[in-house]
């Protein structure tokens, strides 16, 4: 066990080397720590040779952390909450930490989720396990739970600011990940993705919750009496985020790593490999699946009938990996939307033309694909609505169940018309966001340039143009002609797309990677376009829209989401995050924490027992090593030699460590895990709480009532600033800045990706 | 009735058989007319029909049946016509590509010109050099010069013409000015581009508008143009100074048409709102509204045989061309009240038109697209005439009717129907012609010694039709283009119902 805990540290030290400044810091700081960080064999032969206890002499734990931080550091840390990249999942935690800050979204999933829980309370738990759960509800509970962890985390820094390294303001989306694995197995493994469509994909899942949650709201209340629907599940994961929130880093990503591998039963030779872990670096992916599993099943990360969970998941892994999921984004339908290169000339151009308008439609039936669950769903909502306005509780939920919706699903309207008759047809749908090109399809022959009449020069491309593309006009003539109801005859037509209904938050994906037709291999294949795109902070939709709104259709800016790298499948993806709403944050108190840990301390020692027998599959290796610590030896050196190759997350830091120290003297894991940290630790983090540790607490919770309106008052001087969330790392951007950072002089591969607009209230 | 076939087969290397069934002489206009000419020596108006067909009209006022001719050889929709050499010539463009040169007076087709790769939509002429020019959907501008083509014979039949280039969107409008010097064309691409005819060498490009340029004008020495476009505006341009000089917002919707006086200086103005305008071009708040159509407005021609033009001849998506009278014009220039407030909706100065030549009133109602009632009805039709003729249906129900004498026989698709000319066309295929076949009995055919044979319905269609063919040819000119285009003229008779 000593081996393994040594192995945790180092494995999810992550990269030192991705931030210099950082670095140096522990350096200075923390010199033992530092010593784990780097010095590959001698810490970890020590440690993993030695008893339990000597852990507690390799690191010199302070007893308050805050001494160690010097006043500059304090500064430097922003009370905003990166999440820890768990292996090229940087585009899932930029569209996450876009969500997370998206204005309404939070509420509405706590809102949701609550009424998830309500049923469960009021359900039979013994009656029926959770077979019948829906998958999506899960991704409902995870992004509760995200939401949940962040919030404390960020709270108990508000409260306590003292006792945070840089490294500690991060949260794994581990469980999230892992849900979204187990419902969309393309997210098995830990190939790079795309932020649009993984976005796509949770907002699906979401939506889909809502609809699970409004029609079981409605089938209880019709019966009077339990609900046939089964949702063990969420309750469990509840209680699972309750732990995960109350624990940190550590435990989460040892819960998480313990259920993970069982979500991937026996994949390919890849699959098993990464199964085991979900920490950052490859190399060490072995060492530190050891570690985790080991602690997984020495204390558990959350959940309470693990066995079942695990029977559950298995199930449904299964199921999702067999099953040609509908709504599985894939790589391939990044072929539709790409930004084309055009490079087609003389004869081609004819053509070209001609396959536009099949590639519109393409695009357009890609989001009535998307949303085909959602148009479905509103539909049966609307009769349901209908009939069920009887309870009145009913009408309290519906607001928050119509979340995505409003927040945001649009509509477009694609306007058909004939030139002959200029009358015109039309066909709506919805949409979730608008892919727009940054680079015109077919530019202008010098031929054009040099005619007669003066054309404007080529310029910039504005964010306007695009979306004038994505709405322009398309023209359907030549041998596909249109054929016209009114004049019964084939004539040319126009096709143009509008937008009926404007979302409270427009998504705007451009279009940066395009297809080269050179290239056979898919990925490699789709090279990206770093044309600069003018983003503007505000922007106005009337152009293109059917009918006034009386909520307007001006937008503002509040995230991007930044793609920097050559291809589709290497890069990195960062979010720009306005701050705004931080009025509505609200501080968790210790005493939530508290009864959570209670609660879950419970569970956990239910789940262990439960859960150790259950490995299996490729992590029979692992869980050996538990014991045997020659086995585990050799790995983390491996593991450790590891990090400087290969970079990853600085995060998790400093609670790792001292977990490292803690655990030698809990053999139990479960304890081990709990007590993640000293006194020190745990005042510092407020979310741990150890026996021990416990007059601490309480003496923080006292400081905390007198220290909220202050920390609350501290996180609004960040109100409209603009914050770059690279994973596990936030800084602080100012306006200038930001627009330089996207701005098109800067033409650099780093650029924006995604655009998220949110409306403007009127004034 | 009778029906009068045409069998026209086109196609790229595939052989296709389509047949009209129609009236004899179909004396009216079953769809809506595209364009209009009138020839003032003769007092005769030509309309170029949807349905295909060129029709000669008489005029004369106190004339019972205005109908004098057809002019028949195209094939779909003709769009433009003008008429060339003092009225002795008329050309023609149609929607099946080809434009058409006629003898007028006679009313034959002297010759048929395919240079054309899609609809022609437009033609200009220049009255002065007898030049012709030609437009369309495949962003072609052809000009011919008239005389040669009249000089066209079977041995001679090459013609030369020179082309414009540089129109990047279907062309919908087309002008020359009388001295031919000056082209502008109107396309989609929302410019008006702008031609040398003489030397074909681009003069400029004209932006303003916002939708596709429907209709177009040039002033007789070609420095200001008139442009009407689907965006609703009417625009006055300088090509000497290459720009828009005035914008007129006279019409709700689309203007399709305009005509103007010989001084350029009332543009009467008509198009998807149905309303005709005459806007004063010096003072655009002066507008008389002269009258509203039933169907939006397709073309006009004014009467020029006074000045101010006393009449204007009026044809919409309706079969009917309407002549209104301009002479309540005079009353209201002389009297001043203009309607200077746009806001007031204006009282039309005529309600009636002065002339009406009828369409057709029997225009088809498209439930026949539904191919499994066709079948059989044409079924029916097609081999039980004894069965139909003479039988008067009266004024039954059409949907009744088709009950009643619908039988359910599940064939596959074995022909094609289109409307698109007013008439029903029904084409053959080489592909699935003869993909039909159904037992006697189901056909509703009775054989006397019990059995059933099956029976191949396009076979038997085909059959029916060619008995009594005289004469096959291939056209040579088709042979070149490697389209096998079988022309047949025949006299089938095969009786049809006619829904009412």
């Amino acid at each position: 066990m000593p081996v393994v805990q040594g192995d945790t540290v180092v494995a999810t030290l992550g990269s030192p080397i991705k931030k210099n400044r950082l670095s140096l810091r522990f350096f200075h700081k923390k010199e033992t720590k530092r010593a784990l960080d780097f010095s590959e064999p001698a810490p970890d032969e020590p440690k993993t040779g030695e008893p339990v206890d000597s852990c507690d002499q390799v690191v010199p734990c302070p007893p308050s952390p805050s001494l160690l931080l010097s006043q500059e550091k304090k500064e430097n840390l922003l009370p905003f909450i990166g999440f820890n990249n768990l292996g090229n999942t940087c585009y899932l935690n930029s569209v996450l930490q876009v969500l997370y800050h998206c204005p309404g979204l939070r509420e509405g999933i706590k809102k949701l989720h609550s009424l998830c829980k309500n049923k469960e309370k009021a359900k039979d738990e013994s009656e029926k396990a959770e077979e019948s759960a829906p998958p999506h509800i899960d991704l409902l509970c995870s992004f509760m739970s995200l939401i949940t962890s962040v919030e404390e985390l960020q709270s108990s820094f508000l409260l306590n600011p003292d006792g945070f390294t840089e490294g500690d303001l991060a949260t794994p989306p581990r469980k999230i990940l892992n849900t979204l694995r187990s419902l969309n197995p393309m997210y098995e493994g830990y190939l790079q993705h795309d932020a649009q469509e993984v976005l796509q994909c949770i907002l699906g899942y979401l939506h889909e919750a809502c609809d699970t949650i409004k029609k079981e709201q409605e089938l209880e209340k019709g019966k009077h009496a339990v609900s046939e629907l089964n949702l063990e599940n969420p309750k469990t994961s509840t209680e699972e985020e309750g732990q995960v929130n109350g624990k940190r880093k550590s435990d989460t990503e040892a819960g998480n790593a313990k259920k993970k591998p069982k979500s991937v039963p026996s994949k390919a030779p890849e699959g098993e490999k990464e199964s085991g872990s979900t920490v950052q670096t490859h190399p060490k992916r072995k060492c530190s699946t050891d570690s985790l599993i080991e602690s997984a099943q020495g204390k558990d990360g959350g959940g309470k009938t693990a066995k079942e969970t695990d029977g559950k998941r298995k199930k449904r892994a299964k199921l999702g990996w067999l099953r040609p999921s509908k709504k599985q984004p894939s790589i391939f339908s990044k072929f539709r939307s790409v930004g084309r290169v055009s490079s087609t000339t003389g004869k081609d151009r004819g053509k070209e033309e001609m396959e536009k308008p099949e590639e519109n439609v393409e695009d357009s039936k890609e989001i009535t694909l998307d949303t085909k669950a959602e148009e479905e769903a509103p539909k049966t909502d609307g009769t349901k609505e209908d009939h069920s306005r009887v309870w009145i509780s009913v009408n309290i939920i519906i607001p928050s169940l119509v979340l995505r919706d409003h927040l945001f699903q649009g509509q477009l309207v694609l306007r058909t018309r004939c030139l002959e008759c200029e009358s015109f047809t039309e066909r709506r749908e919805g949409f979730q966001d608008i892919s727009v090109p940054v680079l015109e399809e077919n530019p202008p022959s010098p031929e054009e340039l040099s005619e007669i009449s003066p054309d404007p020069k080529p310029e910039l491309k504005t964010l306007n143009w695009a979306i004038g593309q994505f709405a322009s006009v398309e023209h359907i003539f030549g041998e596909d002609k249109y054929f016209c109801e009114t004049c019964h005859h084939y004539t040319e037509a126009e096709r143009s797309l509008l937008f009926d209904k404007t979302p409270e938050i427009i998504t705007i994906h451009l279009k940066r990677f395009s297809a080269n037709a050179l290239d056979l291999d898919l990925y490699a294949g789709l090279s990206k376009v770093n044309t600069p795109l003018q983003t503007p902070l505000t922007l106005c939709l009337d152009e293109w829209c059917t009918r006034r709104s009386a909520k307007g259709h001006t937008y503002e800016l509040f995230a991007v989401v930044m793609h920097s790298g050559v291809t589709i499948s290497s890069g990195h993806y960062t979010a720009f995050v306005r701050m705004s709403h931080l009025q509505d944050a609200k501080l968790w108190t210790s005493g939530d924490q508290r009864r959570k840990e209670v609660e879950s301390e419970e569970q956990t020692e239910k789940r262990v027992k439960e859960e150790a027998p259950d490995y299996d599959d490729g992590d029979v290796a692992f869980s050996r090593a538990q014991t045997g610590g020659a086995m585990a030896k050799t790995r983390s050196k491996k593991a450790s030699e590891g990090v400087g190759l290969l970079g990853g997350q600085r995060s998790l830091s400093a609670c790792e460590l001292k977990q490292d120290n803690n655990s030698k003297a809990t053999t139990d894991g479960t304890k081990r895990r709990k007590t993640l940290g000293s006194a020190a630790q745990s005042i510092e983090t407020g979310l741990k709480k150890p026996p021990d540790s416990q007059e601490a607490t309480e003496m923080q919770t006292a400081n905390e009532k007198a220290s909220e309106s202050h920390a609350l008052g501290r996180l609004m001087e960040y109100e409209g600033k603009w914050m770059l969330f690279d994973d596990s790392e936030v800084r602080m951007f100012d306006e200038e800045e930001f627009l330089r950072a996207c701005s098109p002089e800067t033409a650099s591969s780093s650029t924006p990706y995604l655009l998220f607009y949110r409306r403007t209230p009127k004034q | 009735m009778a029906t009068h076939h045409r069998q026209n087969a086109a196609g790229r290397r595939k052989v296709q058989v389509s047949y009209v069934i129609r009236d004899e002489v179909e004396k009216y206009n079953r769809n809506g007319v595209n364009a209009l000419q009138l020839d003032p020596a003769l007092n005769r108006l030509f309309t170029a029909g949807r349905d295909s067909i060129i029709r000669i009209w008489s005029v004369y006022q106190h004339k019972q049946d205005p109908y004098i001719a057809s002019m028949e050889h195209h094939t779909d929709w003709v769009n433009d016509i003008v008429l060339c050499c003092n009225g002795k010539t008329l050309i023609s463009a149609s929607s099946d590509t080809t434009v058409k040169v006629w003898n007028a007076h006679k009313g034959f087709c002297m010759s048929t010109l395919r240079t054309h790769k899609d609809y022609v939509k437009a033609l200009a002429y220049a009255k002065d050099k007898e030049l012709v020019a030609s437009a369309g959907l495949d962003r072609q501008i052809f000009l011919w010069d008239v005389n040669t083509l009249t000089a066209l014979t079977a041995s001679n039949n090459t013609v030369t013409t020179s082309s414009l280039s540089g129109n990047k969107d279907s062309i919908y409008s087309l002008a020359m000015n009388q001295m031919g010097t000056v082209i502008v064309s109107g396309s989609t691409e929302k410019v008006l581009r702008v031609w040398d005819p003489r030397t074909c060498a681009k003069l400029m490009k004209l932006k303003g508008h916002t939708d596709n340029v429907k209709s177009l004008l040039l002033n007789r020495d070609g420095t200001q143009c008139l442009s009407g476009s689907s965006d609703g505006t009417i625009r006055l341009w300088s090509l000497g100074q290459q720009r828009c000089i005035a914008t007129y917002r006279v019409h709700d919707e689309g203007v399709w048409a305009l005509q103007v006086n010989e001084a350029f200086t009332h543009v009467y103005s008509g198009g998807r709102d149905k309303k005709i305008y005459c806007t004063d071009l010096r003072n655009p708040d002066i507008r008389v509204l002269i009258c509203e159509e039933k169907a939006p407005v397709l073309k006009m021609e004014l009467d020029r045989s006074a000045d101010p033009p006393p009449a204007i001849w009026v044809s919409t998506t309706k079969s009917s061309v309407n002549k209104w009278s301009l002479k309540g014009m005079h009353n209201f220039r002389s009297s001043g009240e203009y309607d200077n407030d746009c806001s007031t909706p204006l009282t039309p100065l005529c309600t009636q038109p002065e002339q009406v030549i009828k369409g057709n009133l029997f225009e088809l109602c498209l439930i026949l697209k539904e191919v499994p009632v066709l079948s059989t009805v044409w079924l029916d039709c097609l081999f039980f005439p004894q069965a139909c003729k003479g039988e008067d249906l009266g004024k039954v129900e059409f949907d009744e009717e088709i009950k009643k004498r619908f039988k359910m026989v599940y064939v596959p698709n074995w022909f094609s129907v289109d409307l698109k000319t007013g008439m029903l066309t029904i084409t053959l295929d080489e592909s699935d012609c003869f993909a039909a076949w159904v037992s006697a009995k189901d056909a509703g055919f009775s054989s006397s010694d019990g059995s059933d044979p099956k029976l191949n319905l396009g076979g038997l269609l085909l059959q029916a039709l060619l008995e009594f063919w005289p004469r096959t040819r291939i056209n040579p000119m088709d042979e070149e283009e490697n389209e096998w285009v079988i022309d047949i003229t025949v006299d089938v008779s095969i009786t049809i119902l006619t829904f009412q």
